[in-house]
């Protein structure tokens, strides 16, 4: 199979009372069609549509999802199949991206939100998406809807704008293209007889509300542990569901970009064979975790692994799927490395995950998430900055009288990214 | 027969919810308090059915907990009792922050306990 993602290199945003477009690396957005867009839900009462660039001092908060806005343009299935496009196998053929810009979704769905966004300050050093153009969509729902239609409302909301958004990169031409090729396992045996096999193990967040991810529309809480296309992934497959402790969550952005394939896919033939990604989920129910790792283990000896990289997404009680994992994928011979975050304590100094074994004896992090920042005020706040007052990895008035935020940097979205999409990490 | 658990929880919109149809043992105790109370059954050979650090909202962040362990006590599971005994250690390294939690936050945190330990109970009645 053979992707080829075409980028289109956005160098700003801009609004406009005309027609929407993309030219000369210019996304120009008329507001008035995100709006009437939004508001075709009638779960939603209200829409506001701002930009955020980096450098400018902006915070936007309670983060809900961010998203790359894409559209495809040659070949099978659409973008986000399951949800927008139907669920035709996605991964092959032509997606056109504008790389630089990010639909950035936020609005009150419970009162203890988190999901931290600085454009500028210390806090843009601790998420990636201060790096990117943003289309903020803030948006309120009807009085009286639940919390899950809630949810619903505005990750469908977020994944129609960056959808009409990648409408107007359809055209352009793209100012590079990137091709991407996987072969299936007969073939890349023959190819590279010599390399290690190496397949990536994704841990997929799936405990509830607030807390699940999907793919191919199915929750993945629902699903056994499978094998993917790693093209599927790059290509929409997989969506975010959850924002909760932001820090070491997967926005669908991160699923779109998943670093640990694009890194995989540039050591393959060289290095390594990569040979296939796992997906796998965090349920609750201890019986799930044994299952799910169990296949895990089953999946990468079937793939004929000499070695798995392995993700996580959370803290906590996928500390236990975590390391099931890694204990049975050992098991067979295979060897790990595991990416994960820390929460070791705000000076650092306590246990940094809720479970261990010996043979979880190679791991990456992504940094500790009780590490404490202070915020300085920013003069626009996009979405609803008392969560941030209140909660938010924070404690009870941690707003000082000039405006400065302290907070844990586990409110900042992205900030310890557990697929190594930010910077943070340790040696 | 579909496995006989009991509902541990601190967490009344849990009660509500689930009194009249599972066996819910509820009391208006502390989050740590209720992992303590697990812990205790689990050293009893009751088995643990689901994870105490569910969720992304931390421990003492959000006031309620709700676990899964089996009615009938069997043999006590060592790895079990290791779960259980770093839910308590991790539960410990964060302190609580809000104790002045308006009732709007207390009833979306319960939402999302119950949410989560909803999930839980509908794996083990396979519905």
């Amino acid at each position: 199979m053979k992707l080829e993602l075409g980028n289109i290199i956005i160098n700003d945003i801009q609004f406009t009372n005309e027609g929407s477009k993309v030219e000369n690396g210019v996304l120009t957005v008329n507001p008035e069609q995100i709006k009437s867009l939004v508001l075709e839900d009638s779960n939603i009462e209200s829409c506001e549509v701002f930009i955020a660039r980096p450098g400018e001092s902006v915070r936007i908060t309670p983060v809900k999802d961010v998203i790359e806005p894409r559209v495809k343009v040659e070949g099978p299935g659409g973008i986000f199949p399951g949800w927008i496009a139907k669920v035709d196998t996605v991964g092959s053929g032509r997606t056109n991206v504008l790389k630089g810009a990010a639909v950035v979704t936020t609005g009150k769905i419970v009162g203890f939100q988190e999901g931290i966004i600085d454009m500028t300050g210390p806090g843009a050093d601790y998420t990636p998406f201060s790096k990117t153009y943003n289309l903020v969509v803030k948006m309120e729902p009807v009085e009286g809807l639940k919390q899950h239609d809630h949810e619903y409302a505005l990750r469908i909301a977020g994944f129609k704008v960056a959808c009409f958004l990648g409408e107007l990169g359809r055209a352009v031409t793209p100012d590079e293209i990137e091709t991407f090729e996987f072969d299936n396992l007969v073939e890349s045996a023959k190819k590279y007889p010599d390399l290690p096999r190496v397949a990536y193990v994704q841990m997929l967040q799936s405990q509830g509300l607030l807390h699940d991810t999907y793919v191919y529309g199915v929750d993945a809480k629902r699903t056994l542990t499978t094998i993917i296309n790693p093209l599927e992934t790059m290509d929409g497959a997989i969506v975010s569901g959850n924002c909760v402790s932001s820090c070491d969550k997967n926005p669908t952005y991160v699923h779109l970009n998943n670093k640990v394939i694009r890194e995989l896919f540039k050591a393959h033939g060289k290095t390594l064979n990569f040979v296939g990604h796992i997906i796998t989920n965090e349920n609750v129910y201890l019986a799930d975790k044994e299952r799910s790792s169990n296949w895990s283990a089953k999946l990468a000896e079937y793939l004929g692994c000499d070695g798995v990289i392995i993700s996580q997404e959370g803290f906590g009680n996928p500390d236990t799927d975590l390391i099931m994992n890694t204990k049975k994928i050992e098991a067979k011979g295979i060897k790990t490395v595991i990416i994960t975050d820390e929460y070791a304590g705000r000076d650092g100094k306590s246990q940094s995950l809720a479970d261990a074994d010996p043979s979880a004896n190679a791991v990456v992090t992504g940094g500790n998430a009780n590490q404490v920042i202070v915020l300085p005020p920013m003069e626009t706040v996009y979405g609803h900055l008392h969560f941030v007052d209140t909660i938010a990895g924070g404690s009870a008035n941690n707003i000082d009288a000039h405006g400065n935020i302290t907070v844990e940097i586990q409110a900042i979205t992205g900030a310890t990214n557990e697929t190594g999409f930010h910077n943070l990490s340790a040696r | 027969m579909a496995l006989e658990f009991i509902v541990i929880t601190n967490n009344p919109l849990v009660q509500e919810k689930f009194a009249d149809e599972l066996n819910v043992d509820y009391e208006d105790i502390p989050f740590r308090d209720v992992l303590c109370k697990v812990r205790d059954l689990i050293h009893k050979g009751h088995r643990l059915l689901t994870h105490p650090l569910s969720g992304s909202v931390k421990p003492h962040e959000t006031p309620y907990k709700s676990v899964l362990v089996t009615t009938k006590p069997s043999t006590m599971d060592l790895g079990e009792v290791s779960i259980i005994e770093n839910a308590i250690i991790t539960a410990d390294k964060f302190a609580e922050k809000f104790p002045n939690m308006p009732q709007s936050v207390k009833e979306d945190f319960q939402l999302i306990d119950c949410t989560l330990i909803t999930s839980g109970i509908d794996a083990v009645l396979r519905r």
